[in-house]
């Protein structure tokens, strides 16, 4: 019998299992974890690389989150973006980023993509597929300009452009029309705008806005919400409720703010003798 | 019918200037059976952190046990209160722990949390059933009204209500939302957290 | 068809189940009781998958009397419902999870109030005025809605309980014939003859 305890063994807890089968064999199907559809793509230009990622974030039909972050922070100048389980690819690239960082710390070396890479395909394969997580792996070392293409099952691609996620096709079309050698800065930049873009207006599972990060030998330039072509206007009459709208039945307050009062007692507080 | 569905009800939390407020419905059903009328979903953590959990309810009570085990924990050992955002990442990995057998539930937290000048500033989030966390600076909600809950919150929900129009706008989303699900519903709680304040009410709701 | 009420009222709680045991299709026993006594002030109504429903309630109930012996006082009924929750939320989680579904009835001595606990074999737990399991809460439930005064006297919560008794046994197919019912109040636990 599980029992409270202060010490929590690492990794995966798999105490539930036996249950949710039990569950399930009772006739209760059991829920899909939150898949979103996403466009993300990277690009090779003249000094680096150009990662880029849109900002919807979907559980089913329903548009959860408006404006998330797809792109994690490996180490300052690898970024991994990431589409698949939302929960497996924020867990699976902070354990990465945390290993990335003890094995820098270890050897005393800016630390490579490669080994980000082989990291994170070592860790999918382990799971067979079950750590949902499709990655797109860009950064600059030692060695130069590297971008990878992660799956779910640790196959891995070494590409100068690439795509992922419900909104690839749409994505890699615009590559395929546009990209070539040796661009600069702003051609490449330009090129990853126009991916995401094609991801977020023909794909359901894309939208919002565009997050971007360029990544060079001596810097790394996190663009949060590059473009933002699906802003919101605000709203022309205001929909607040006269107070007093809603019927309600209890209150009680907690106030928060302690208060002291001091009351003496025992009379005339006399001086201490320090003579 | 999916084990989220089996018990019903639905969270809701939404950020107002200043403050934050959070509340449930109550019904507690047995698929369609409604067993209960008084089953509160959303707890506190801290004096300024409320947690709500939505789905399967004997999970939503054990993680509730687990999270204040967890929460006085952290608080003798740093001996001061978690802040939303370690709260929120402490829920967020106990769920993803569990990534192949899950609970069956959906977080939503509503915090206050202190910045260095001392002001407070409102916090909230959600998770799905593994984790997964969302960062809103609107709103946030979770159960089986999520789908009516999202789409009438995106329609009240406007920036800076102060905590007495937030009441009025988080109370009128939670109720006209939980009013077209039938799995949720039976009466509901809000609790508005201010600065010096927790002001809790329950809703007079359509008990049908 | 196994059911078992129980209800709230001014002071006490009324616990009652049904008499029948049965394999299959075949009534093996018409004088079962099912409703153990764990406490000076503590009833709980059992049922569910046959052997694991007598296995589970003894469990309980002798961890119950381990907790009263070891500390010379009884367990507040919220204390042992939270227990006897966790201990069915963990057996959930093991290989052969036990199929129990409770309603506890008890009197709290020190804050002078009846509580009652609706419990199911997921570990599902509701504090409740009054609570019914089985198929008879597809009828009882709209009953108590109706008829249900947490202010009423054991006169009135023994009126009402008839009620759902009755038309359980007028409109259930395979309804059983017999109740066994118990009143926990600040006296103790004592059984009634309807």
């Amino acid at each position: 019998m599980a029992s409270a305890s202060v010490y929590n063994p690492v990794g995966f807890d798999f105490s539930n299992q036996v249950r949710n089968q039990f569950l399930q064999e009772k006739g209760l199907p059991l829920p899909k974890a939150t898949s979103t559809g996403t466009t993300i793509v990277g690009c090779l230009f003249k000094d680096g690389i150009v990662l880029g990622a849109d900002t919807r974030a979907t559980e089913g039909p329903i548009v959860a989150d408006k404006n998330c972050e797809k792109i994690h922070y490996i180490t300052d100048s690898i970024r991994c973006c990431g589409a698949g389980t939302a929960a497996d690819t924020e867990f699976t690239t902070a354990l990465i980023s945390s290993n990335m960082e003890l094995h820098a710390l270890s050897t005393g070396r800016k630390p490579r993509v490669v080994t980000a890479m082989t990291m994170l395909k070592q860790m999918l394969f382990r799971y067979q597929g079950h750590v949902g997580a499709a990655l797109v792996l860009g950064g600059v070392d030692a060695t130069g300009p590297h971008l990878f293409t992660i799956h779910p099952h640790g196959s891995t691609d070494k590409l100068p452009y690439v795509t992922m996620g419900s909104g690839s096709l749409a994505a890699m079309a615009v590559f395929e029309s546009a990209w070539k050698p040796n661009m600069t800065r702003e051609e490449a930049l330009d090129l990853v705008r126009d991916a995401i873009f094609a991801g977020i207006f023909n794909d359901l599972g894309s939208g919002s806005n565009v997050d971007a990060c360029v990544i060079t030998a001596s810097h790394t330039e996190m663009l949060r919400n590059f473009v933002k072509p699906n802003e919101r206007v605000e709203k022309e009459q205001r929909y607040k409720f006269r107070r007093g709208t809603t019927a309600w039945k209890k209150e009680s307050i907690k106030d928060l703010i302690v208060s002291e009062e001091i009351t003496p007692i025992g009379g005339q507080v006399e001086a201490m003798d320090v003579s | 019918m999916s084990i989220m569905e089996y018990n019903g009800g639905s969270v809701i939390a939404m950020v107002g200037k200043g403050c934050v407020a959070i509340g449930s419905d109550l019904r507690l059903g047995n698929q369609a059976l409604t067993v209960a009328t008084n089953f509160e979903k959303v707890f506190p953590v801290t004096d300024r952190i409320y947690l709500g959990m939505s789905g399967l309810a004997t999970d939503v009570v054990t993680l509730r046990e687990q999270f204040r085990f967890r929460v006085n924990m952290y608080t003798i050992k740093e001996e001061r209160d978690i802040e939303p955002e370690a709260f929120a990442h402490l829920v967020s990995s106990t769920l993803y722990e569990r990534r192949f057998g899950p609970y069956f539930i959906e977080p939503v937290m509503a915090g206050l949390w202190k910045t260095q000048k001392g002001e407070h500033k409102p916090y909230i989030a959600a998770a799905d059933l593994i984790g997964c966390l969302n960062f809103a600076k609107d709103f946030v909600v979770a159960g089986t009204a999520s789908e009516k809950l999202f789409g009438v919150a995106e329609g009240l929900w406007e920036p800076d209500l102060e905590p007495e129009d937030l009441f009025e706008t988080i109370s009128q989303t939670l109720l006209n939302g939980v009013d077209r699900d039938a799995f949720s519903g039976w009466g509901a709680i809000i609790h508005v957290i201010t600065p010096d304040k927790v002001i809790t009410r329950t809703l007079k709701g359509r008990m049908d | 068809m196994e059911c078992s009420f129980a209800l709230t009222g001014k002071d006490y709680v009324i616990v009652a189940a049904d008499t029948t045991a049965a394999r299959s299709i075949v009534k093996m026993k018409g004088d079962e009781d099912k409703i153990k006594t764990l406490g000076p002030h503590l009833l709980m109504a059992y049922s569910g998958e046959p052997g694991d429903t007598v296995q589970f309630a003894e469990y309980v109930e002798r961890n119950i009397r381990l907790y009263q012996i070891r500390n010379l006082y009884p367990l507040r009924p919220a204390s042992a419902a939270s227990w006897i929750r966790r201990s069915l939320a963990d057996s959930l989680r093991s290989r052969s999870p036990y199929s129990v579904n409770l309603l506890l009835g008890g009197y709290d001595t020190a804050a002078q109030t009846p509580s009652l606990y609706w419990i199911d074999y997921l570990g599902t737990i509701a504090t409740v005025p009054f609570a019914c399991h089985g198929y008879g809460s597809y009828f009882a439930l709209s009953l108590l809605d109706r008829y249900h005064n947490p202010e009423g006297s054991l006169e009135e919560g023994l009126e009402t309980l008839k009620r759902c008794i009755d038309e359980v046994a007028k409109r259930l197919v395979v309804s059983p014939g017999k109740y066994k019912v118990k009143v926990v109040d600040k006296d103790g636990i004592r059984e009634i003859e309807l």
